[in-house]
């Protein structure tokens, strides 16, 4: 078989903040991941990756034996390259075949190509190789779902749980489910894993779409959950309401009203406060009654700030993005199609916040300030992780201050429009 | 044109509000002043704007006392400016 080579293109940072920390094939959509996604489309292929450098010390920890950045093996057999944008369930590219390049507007979403044509290259970096490749192998048109903004994973998100639902072949209540609840709609939308509980008085709504409650889940009294909806491990739900089109990843905690969002995992929103068509990364907290807004009051498309500059989202629902290890305080409210950083303390203070935050600050007051600094947070950060028995490696540390350095620009100029000249 | 520490009393004064004339160097900001924590964020933004420096936060979070912040922003003016 092939080998298999999953690739970061430099789209990568239209995905900002939440790519960040990780590559952009580790950001969810549906119940897993965009790598999941592609890795159970090719089960026992060799894999190899090409991310962001600054990423590898720390994805290296998750494929041990994965080669990362390593492009001395690409010429060592045939190889099937397939772009980490890809958002595909079932229906991904034949490894085999002649050799092709299956272009999405002008984008790679993948690349068959002999180890011959491989060994031919002399590239310093992936993306020269797949240019390489690009004049020496036959190109193709094709149709694809590939992730290019926050809000694409927001759109295919109710759909992916539909998808991957039908593929887990998995229906029915294995783990505990009350008597005082109910499953409104089809009764084999649901699937109740093993160690999961359902307690009293919640009710599954089936009628637009399948619930998964996976392994570990609880979903507590008064919680009504709408399909499609995805429940990830172990986590919580406290009364909340959770409407259609959601995925909630692992060891989370959440309460309110949440529609059409993805919530990553090991992030905290226990509370009232209503979160829509967002996309919250790791190890957040939002305060009780955080809110954001996904539709403007003239119901004109939303506006979203991507590499620095405000971007047309052509879309009417644009929740907020919001970065890993970010906490807000009671009250906080979040603009229409807003962005924040990593690592940031929002308090709110009654208006509705800037809709780009920058990582690594305070909000307080109306103003940016500095806050306590980088190495407090880290003790936040650790702190937080520790309730969950995860810390932070070494690595990851190297990571937040290289992302730190990163950022450090955007950061000075917010803090600067925020000071009162003398 | 005021003294440093005129002017350090002032920013104190008025973030914190109490009335200058309780303002000693000796005033510890959270024990005789009041300080709430998050104040002391702003203590450090309002000191910046005041003197137009920079403040390694870390190292000025750790300032507890009026004289001694009186002390951290002299040394810091003589280097920024």
């Amino acid at each position: 078989m092939r080998r298999l080579c999953v690739f970061e293109d430099e789209k990568y940072c239209n995905l900002y903040p939440l790519t960040f920390l990780r590559p952009v094939f580790e950001l969810k959509c549906g119940c897993t991941s965009l790598l999941d996604k592609i890795l159970s489309n090719y089960k026992g292929a060799e894999v190899c990756f090409f991310v962001r450098d600054y990423l590898s010390p720390t994805f290296k920890k998750k494929f041990p034996t994965a080669p990362i950045n390593d492009l001395s093996i690409l010429g060592n057999s045939d190889l099937l390259l397939i772009n980490g944008r890809w958002l595909v369930v079932d229906s991904a590219v034949e490894p085999d075949g002649r050799e092709e390049i299956g272009l999405c507007d002008g984008d790679v979403v993948y690349a068959r190509v002999s180890q011959k044509t491989a060994a031919s290259c002399s590239a310093d970096n992936i993306q020269t190789f797949l240019e390489q490749i690009k004049s020496k192998i036959k190109t193709r048109s094709v149709s694809a779902d590939l992730i290019s903004y926050p809000w694409d994973l927001i759109n295919h998100n109710g759909k992916i749980i539909e998808q991957e639902f039908n593929s887990l072949g998995k229906s029915g209540i294995e783990g505990k489910f009350s008597s005082f609840s109910t499953v409104y709609g089809e009764q084999d939308l649901v699937w109740v894993a093993q160690s999961a509980e359902v307690q009293p008085f919640v009710v599954i709504d089936t009628t637009h779409g399948p619930v998964i409650i996976d392994e570990g889940a609880t979903i507590s009294p008064y919680s009504r959950i709408e399909g499609p909806s995805y429940i990830g491990r172990e986590t919580y739900i406290y009364g909340a309401n959770v409407r259609e089109g959601t995925a909630i990843g692992p060891m989370c905690r959440i309460g309110g009203e949440v529609e059409e969002s993805i919530i990553h995992g090991y992030t905290n929103k226990y509370h009232e406060g209503f979160l829509g068509h967002s996309y919250l990364a790791e190890w957040a907290n939002l305060g009780a009654l955080t809110t954001n807004s996904d539709l403007k009051n003239d119901y004109s498309q939303v506006q979203v700030y991507i590499k620095g500059a405000l971007t047309d989202s052509n879309e009417t629902k644009v929740g907020c993005y919001i970065g890993d290890h970010t906490k807000t305080s009671i009250g906080t409210f979040f603009n229409t199609g807003t962005v924040v950083g990593i690592m940031c303390n929002l308090v709110g203070s009654g208006g509705i916040l800037p809709k780009f935050v920058p990582s690594f600050v305070w909000f307080l007051n109306n103003r940016f300030y500095k806050g306590y600094g980088f190495n407090a947070m880290l003790n936040t950060a650790r702190a937080v992780m520790a309730r969950r028995n995860r810390s932070l490696s070494d690595e990851d540390v190297e990571l937040m201050r290289f992302i730190h350095t990163l950022t450090k620009e955007e950061r000075q100029t917010a803090l600067k429009k925020g000071r009162k000249t003398r | 044109m005021p003294s440093i520490e005129e002017r350090v009393q002032k920013v104190v004064s008025r973030l914190l509000g109490v009335n200058e004339s309780q303002i000693t160097d000796d005033s510890d900001f959270v024990r005789d002043l009041g300080a709430e924590s998050i104040q002391s964020i702003e203590l450090v933004a309002a000191f910046e704007e005041e003197f137009d420096i920079e403040m390694d936060e870390e190292a000025a979070l750790q300032v507890n006392t009026v004289g001694k912040a009186i002390e951290f922003i002299k040394k810091d003016i003589a280097e920024q400016h």
